[in-house]
């Protein structure tokens, strides 16, 4: 099939360049409901999609370049898919650029061989290591677990001489933990996304989670208060490096895109803070090289290789990252997507960042900052009042702020995590937030 | 019909299903075959680039061996007989069902069913679609000078499927279309931004703009620069209604879903004929709604669209149910199976869900309110269905002052709250009534069209 799409495009005068991506892929998922489960699933899909890029001229006379993409799936019909593409991409006016040329493609590791040789096996081991744990936190009731695992196998064919292939598996574990009984239940919710099943972690994960559940059993009420909040683990990860439902504020601003349609202020060599910094140093990498990143790709959807880009040097801007067509507008060296987030270990012991009085944020509802300005009202779902060592849960109120001014005053600790798509210090003690409690009772 | 309505592929295999259904049944009790084919193509032009990005399109069947305890499903990408045929074979084969299992396919039923058009997007050209979107960008950016950008978007869908087991044999071909505008401005601490979509379930026809909403929607971006952050504290408020819509997805909407009573996640499982709210508050979900974005004709398993009132008068009377959910809890079922496309699982899931309109007219609702917070465009949400607690981030509100709205502008805005002391503290209902579309997930995947909203509800809730 891909072999009669390439012919079919080198057939086509009318082409400026073009690429295929073939993507086979096949996932295993349980749901398990209790003690018994409520679905099995096999899903096997393929599917072929095209980017066809054209020169034309718009209404002005001016030379165009416009990309059409269609999609066909095995034995679809190859002929019209082609033309629409054309069609479109000849209706599309940007100013001209080129799809990537070849460059040497790196090993990236994104597979989990475990997985690979038995998937059905692997995620039924995967839920009966979660009940076994869970087991041992008698407090605690695991009413429903859903584990996916997905092998996807991407080719990547260009006119420019692009032929590069790439197999990455995604582990996914969802659970949810019930504590207490009656009118006193409370319960903790738990994503996990991984490339490997090793690295979910289920031991850890499921001490975490158990804990909370039982704090929130004693949650109060929050304080009004402004103060040092401390954050940790998954939690801090989804402040830095975003989620799926919710980007990266940094990965948005460092944009080449966005820097060529004027939405982002950030410049090359100069501040990404909007005031002075008053913690430590930032430094960022995106880094799409990353050893089971989530986000990790020997090459993207171009193409471009996987790199390991400096993001942020000395709280200044290092690079944009740019695909192929914007860093051809701005003149920068591609970086391709943005993949994941590394940030270098802190100086400070965690445990130095968790002296004296502080709040410490455990789990948001959701952590959602505006994806452009930073600022953020998100609710808290547990987090504890800590006055020397002492800890007291709470549930509910707002933490209040914006996201850069909260890294241009933090501390980093020494200790690291990896968290899927993040790299880098394990927890961070922000030195100046504010959380709207639920009463008009403040912490001082 | 209507032979043009679904795709050639699915229409050829379409009269074989029947047999499908009885391989299935010949060892499981319960058989289903679901055809689903969903395309995406996204136009997009802002001030500097355009694009039309085909989002990658979802074709596939989906075989369902189903006993009451165990739901076996096969999904299969595209719509090839043979490969059905024995993927058929091949998901009954060795496995041991329960015979004991409760299941009821449902009445007799049959039809093809499309949405109504009077502009069917698949019939204009691209480059039209492209004319209207420059157009539309071009309209915006004249407004002021301060813009930096104008981003112009339109999400086209069409989704086509079958549905087929012993007694049903349905077929639906809908047309959803999201157009939204993005006004970039750059203030003294970066850039601020404000945005109006429109959507629904019909044809072009119904994204048009006028002037007076695009000239509001560039003044509240350039008033975003100079707005203040709210004191945290207990406020009165009026919510728009997309943001009364997005308490109402929230509280009654995700939190009532029964996979979460079968999960144990749902506090309002305890709480079904009790009083959640105050007697203003009746929340109603409704896929049978014509034109919406949320609408469609039978739901992912079959069941025909019809609305189910969630809250009445206060009282929380039901839940919204797929089959799985409403076998276990053993009560009626909901039309609100949905799966994301044919590699995913099927979910109770909202469609449209709102609060239902009163009879005060909307400047008499906010003539009531003496100091007080108007909360006037919403950014997102996110759910507590065991602990009832609220999120919903409204992107911008204006302070109420002496029942009039005053020029002072409070970004963003927080509510948060205890889902029965928020819906217990509505104590006034407009007369008027809108939905907003979007998307929906469940946790951070299976995302569904739907919408949400009402009219402008009058309640007290904690801002920060």
């Amino acid at each position: 099939m891909l072999e009669k799409i390439k012919q079919a495009l080198q057939k086509n005068p009318e082409i400026k360049a073009w690429i295929i991506r073939q993507e086979t892929t096949r996932s295993s998922q349980q749901y398990d409901l209790k003690d018994r489960t409520e679905a099995v699933r096999e899903v096997e899909s393929e599917l072929y999609t095209i980017d066809v890029l054209c020169d034309a001229e718009d209404a002005d006379g001016k030379l165009t370049s416009g990309v059409g993409t269609v999609s066909i799936l095995p034995n679809g019909e190859i002929s019209s898919a082609l033309q629409k593409a054309v069609l479109t991409a000849q209706l599309v006016h940007n100013q001209p650029y080129d799809f990537a040329d070849p460059s040497p493609i790196p090993e990236v590791e994104l597979a989990d061989q475990i997985y690979q040789n038995d998937p059905e096996g692997e995620i039924r081991n995967v839920l009966d290591s979660l009940k076994k744990t869970t087991s041992t936190y008698p407090h605690v009731r695991l009413t429903a677990a859903e584990c996916f695992g997905q092998e996807t196998t991407s080719r990547l064919v260009s006119s420019k001489g692009i032929d590069a292939e790439q197999v990455a598996t995604d582990i996914y574990l969802q659970w949810v933990y019930i504590g207490g009984r009656g009118d006193d239940e409370v319960e903790t919710f738990a994503e996990v996304s991984r490339r490997r099943i090793a690295d979910l972690h289920i031991e850890e994960e499921a001490a975490l989670r158990a804990q909370y559940t039982s704090d929130l059993l004693n949650a109060a009420e929050p304080p009004n208060y402004t103060g040092p909040v401390f954050v940790q683990g998954s939690t801090l990860a989804v402040m830095l490096a975003g989620e799926s439902l919710a980007g990266s504020l940094l990965q948005t601003l460092s944009s080449a895109q966005l820097k060529y349609s004027g939405e982002t202020p950030w410049e090359v060599g100069k501040t990404i803070f909007r005031g002075e910094v008053k913690g430590d140093d930032f430094n960022a990498w995106a880094n799409r090289q990353l050893p089971y990143g989530v986000l990790s790709s020997a090459f993207d959807k171009e193409g471009i290789p996987a790199q390991r880009v400096r993001l942020v040097k000395d709280n200044n801007l290092a690079s944009f990252i740019a695909d192929q067509r914007f860093a051809n507008y701005l003149e920068l060296e591609p970086t391709g997507a943005f993949g994941n987030l590394e940030i270098p270990a802190g100086s400070t012991p965690e445990a130095d960042l968790q002296r004296g009085s502080y709040v410490e944020i455990a789990e948001f509802s959701w952590f959602n900052p505006s994806p452009i300005t930073g600022d953020f009202s998100c609710e808290i779902r547990l987090g504890y009042q800590v006055i020397d060592g002492e800890r007291k849960p709470f549930k509910g109120g707002l933490l209040v702020g914006n996201l850069l001014d909260a890294v241009a005053d933090v501390r980093w600790s020494q200790e690291t995590g990896f968290y899927g798509n993040y790299l880098g210090p394990r927890a961070a003690r922000f030195n100046s937030l504010k959380l709207a409690g639920l009463g008009d009772q403040e912490w001082v | 019909m209507k032979d043009k309505i679904m795709k050639p592929d699915m229409q050829k295999l379409r009269p074989e299903l029947g047999e499908v259904v009885g391989i299935l049944e010949a060892r499981a009790p319960y058989g289903a075959v679901s055809l689903d084919s969903r395309e995406i193509t996204r136009y997009y032009v802002d001030n500097s680039q355009e694009r039309v990005i085909a989002g990658e399109p979802t074709a596939g069947t989906v075989l369902r061996a189903y006993d009451g305890h165990t739901m076996h499903e096969k999904g299969l990408g595209g719509f090839n007989q043979e490969a059905v045929t024995q993927s058929a074979r091949d998901l009954v084969a060795g496995v041991d069902f329960s015979s004991d299992g409760k299941l009821d396919p449902g009445k007799e039923r049959s039809g093809d069913f499309q949405t109504e058009m009077e502009t069917d997007p698949a019939l204009m050209p691209t480059g039209q679609k492209l004319d209207y979107l420059r157009d539309l960008n071009q309209r915006v950016r004249k407004i002021d000078s301060q813009i930096v950008n104008v981003r112009v978007n339109l999400v086209d869908i069409r989704e086509k499927s079958v549905f087929r087991n012993r007694v049903a044999d349905l077929a639906q071909d809908i047309q959803r279309l999201n157009i939204s505008v993005l006004v970039m401005v750059m203030g003294e601490q970066g850039v601020v931004y404000d945005y109006t979509s429109k959507c629904g379930a019909g044809g072009l026809e119904m994204l048009t703009f006028n002037d007076e909403e695009l000239e509001e929607l560039v003044r509240n971006a350039i008033k975003l620069k100079d707005a203040e952050r709210i004191e945290p504290g207990e406020y009165t408020l009026v919510t728009a209604p997309g943001v009364s819509g997005v308490i109402a997805h929230e509280s009654f909407g995700h939190g009532v879903e029964t996979d979460m009573f079968l999960k144990e996640r749902a506090k309002a499982a305890h709480f079904v004929g009790k009083r959640v709210g105050s007697d203003l508050v009746n929340i109603i979900d409704d896929p049978s709604l014509p034109g919406e974005f949320g609408s469609y004709f039978f739901d992912d398993e079959g069941f025909p669209a019809q609305p189910t009132q969630i809250v009445k008068n206060g009282i929380f009377t039901r839940g919204l149910t797929d089959l799985y959910s409403s076998t276990a809890l053993e009560i009626q079922r909901s039309p609100n199976g949905r799966r994301q496309d044919f590699t995913r699982k099927v979910y109770p899931r909202m469609t449209n869900t709102f609060f239902a309109s009163g009879d005060l007219a909307v400047d008499d609702l906010i003539g009531q309110v003496d100091e007080g917070i108007y909360v006037s465009k919403v950014s997102s949400g996110m759910e507590d269905p065991k602990g009832w607690g609220i999120q919903v981030s409204g992107h911008y509100a204006f302070e109420i002052k002496a029942g009039k709205l005053t020029d002072k502008m409070y970004a963003p805005v927080g509510i948060t709250g205890y889902v029965p002391d928020v819906l217990g503290s509505i104590s006034g209902v407009a007369s008027d009534f809108s939905l907003s579309g979007g998307y929906c997930g469940k946790g951070t995947k299976e995302t569904v069209p739907v919408t949400d909203g009402g009219p402008h509800l009058l309640m007290k809730a904690r801002l920060g």
